[in-house]
């Protein structure tokens, strides 16, 4: 059991930031491949014309959930040590509805924003522009917020935990939904219109 | 344009079998959860002869006194005797807790305990898991008295000691405790100490007010 | 006698205007990947992130620490009292932008670059429907923008970072988030269909 590498001691902060860097490029270029650069065609996702936003973010965590319980059973990668946020299940409730209005009304999520910068959408500073008013206007309004951003703390808690059933369950349960969800985004995508493969 | 839809719906659906046979066979699996290691004994072994696991207390002083951050030090004693006292900066993990605790593989960790017994077998049980920062404090809490919070000090000194025992004496002070002549081997532990160490002395300390663990800046992981 | 040959312009090309840069890599910009190829390739990256850093990927982080900063440079006494900036002031390797995350959105910068160069869809745009002005476009970007930074720390993370990262580790809060994030846009979607349509 040596992974994960940093949280065995195998390189330190400063080359850390070097990974980081290198991760972001792998991140970022399969971002744009699928298209993500473009606000329309994220959005085109919750007009029900194109579902890849749906199709690469849960094959996405499919791919990596399976990875990690894999690699976790054999021994290589040691769980205890993945970062597991905790819940706080209002904010985190709350926070979603309001970047599901933010994301269809502003066009990128911030990650998305950031290759939409790079490959020459001019909207898209004005949506980092923005994200960064709102993490002024929250942090400027902390300790209001304060309350409700610290509410309904659940600790470190995972789905097997939620519906009492084996971590191998819930993946096996995931992997099914994931796989059905697909076959329904097809059928979603022939009857509501052409998925965009141009750009 | 009809056969290049024909193969590029068979790929999707074989990547859907593949990803259906691994999630299916995800429900017969047991992750390990990490408190099955093996162990390479002779590496260990060297590793004790050589001692560089040691802390010695007057280290572990000076590091409290600069403030120094890059340490973690574990008390590894139950939660009653923390409270009573413990060393400044220290951190109350009870040796059944080792395993599930916090501690990152890449941190230097002191362990200590009352002897030194209990924090040589946590060191080996730390070391086998990966955690290569791992030292103990040599001769424990009763070292720990011994040597920094009631050192022993010649009734008569000469100029040329008294500066270096001025400072033993300032540090002891630092942690509540004071100097003695040379008596009876194991009269420290019987003494106790004033209070949990306050800096009363001018030798630039951290603010290492009432018990507890410093505050660590904590490694932000979130996004 | 010199002829003057018209070079034949390719339909997109017609639609750049003056100041708009085309590449010269790809006249036509090439289709987008097979989504489920770049969603494993994706969570490959965010497997090796988990395998190598034991953590996730994000990108709302990043940013928190550029206005953390920010507020410091300009009123450091106010920053470092507040505890939402502090927490982003205290972190990073000596310095609040040496963090993790901010290097990593700077890859994401690089990668998104490099594939929309090679792919010819790197261009100077606006992305907007056909019955938006640009000025109106620009204010709905902020605004939505405004609204995904306040989300975003309410659920302390974004897209990438808690539905990505926190779902792949089965992550209940992050699950209940990323279900919360499409009820939300789409709730929202048919009002601002003008933006987009």
């Amino acid at each position: 059991m040596n992974a994960p590498f940093f949280k065995f001691g195998a390189f330190g902060d400063e080359t850390s930031l070097l990974v980081a860097f290198v991760i972001g490029i792998g991140f970022g270029w399969f971002l744009e491949r699928a298209g993500f650069g473009s606000a329309k065609k994220l959005v085109s996702q919750f007009y029900l014309n194109d579902l890849a936003v749906f199709k690469v973010m849960f094959t996405a965590i499919v791919t990596a959930m399976l990875g990690i319980f894999y690699l976790g059973w054999l021994g290589v990668l040691d769980l205890n040590l993945l970062y597991l946020s905790d819940t706080n299940l209002w904010p985190q409730i709350v926070g979603g509805l309001v970047l599901g209005v933010g994301f269809v009304v502003g066009g990128y999520c911030p990650g998305t924003s950031m290759v939409a910068i790079a490959t020459g959408k001019i909207d898209a500073l004005f949506f980092v522009g923005g994200v960064m008013f709102g993490v002024l206007a929250i942090g400027e309004a902390f300790p209001l917020v304060r309350g409700f951003y610290e509410s309904g703390n659940l600790g470190r808690l995972t789905l097997p935990d939620v519906f009492h059933l084996s971590y191998g369950g819930v993946v096996f349960l995931v992997t099914l939904m994931a796989l059905a969800g697909f076959a329904g985004a097809g059928w979603v995508e022939r009857r509501f219109g052409g998925a965009a493969k141009e750009v | 344009m009809q056969a290049r839809w024909h193969i590029h719906w068979t790929m999707e659906r074989a990547l859907a079998v593949g990803a259906f046979a691994l999630g299916a066979l995800a429900m017969a699996g047991q992750p390990v959860r990490g408190h099955v290691v093996t162990i390479d004994t002779q590496e260990l072994a060297t590793l004790v002869e050589s001692n560089v696991d040691h802390v010695l207390p007057a280290d572990l002083a000076d590091s409290i006194i600069r403030g120094a951050s890059d340490y973690r030090l574990i008390d590894l004693r139950d939660e009653a005797a923390f409270a009573k006292y413990h060393i400044p900066t220290a951190e109350n993990v009870p040796i059944a807790q080792l395993t599930d605790s916090s501690l990152a593989r890449n941190e230097k960790i002191i362990l200590y305990s009352d002897g030194g017994i209990h924090a040589a077998q946590a060191w080996m049980l730390l070391r086998a898991q990966g955690y290569k920062g791992v030292t103990t404090l040599v001769g424990g809490l009763d070292g720990w008295k011994d040597n920094v919070v009631f050192p022993i000090v010649p009734t008569t000194l000469t100029p040329a000691q008294a500066s270096e025992f001025a400072r033993a004496l300032q540090v002891a002070q630092f942690f509540g405790g004071h100097g003695r002549t040379a008596t009876a081997a194991g009269e420290a532990a019987s003494l106790t100490i004033a209070a949990p160490a306050a800096p009363k002395v001018q030798v630039s300390g951290p603010a290492a007010g009432k018990g507890g663990p410093v505050a660590k800046k904590k490694k932000k992981e979130g996004c | 006698m010199s002829t003057i040959v018209a070079p034949v312009i390719p339909a997109r090309a017609a639609e750049a205007r003056a100041g708009d840069r085309v590449h010269a890599v790809a006249r036509v910009p090439a289709e987008y990947m097979n989504p489920y190829l770049a969603g494993i390739g994706l969570g490959l990256v965010l497997l090796s992130a988990y395998v190598v850093m034991g953590r996730g990927l994000g990108a709302s982080g990043a940013l928190s620490s550029l206005v953390a900063w920010s507020v410091n440079v300009v009123a450091p006494s106010h920053a470092q009292a507040n505890e939402f900036y502090r927490g982003y002031l205290t972190s990073g390797v000596g310095h609040p932008l040496k963090e993790w995350l901010v290097f990593e959105v700077l890859g994401v910068m690089v990668g998104g670059f490099l594939s929309g160069h090679l792919a010819g869809r790197t261009r100077r745009m606006i992305e907007r429907g056909p019955n938006v002005s640009v000025r109106a476009r620009f204010g709905y970007a902020f605004v939505g923008g405004a609204l995904m930074g306040i989300g975003a720390k309410l659920a302390r993370g974004c897209t990438s970072g808690q539905a990505l990262s926190g779902g792949a580790v089965l992550n209940a809060g992050s699950w209940a988030f990323m279900l919360m994030v499409f009820a939300g846009a789409y709730a929202m979607a048919w009002a601002v269909r003008r933006q987009w349509r």
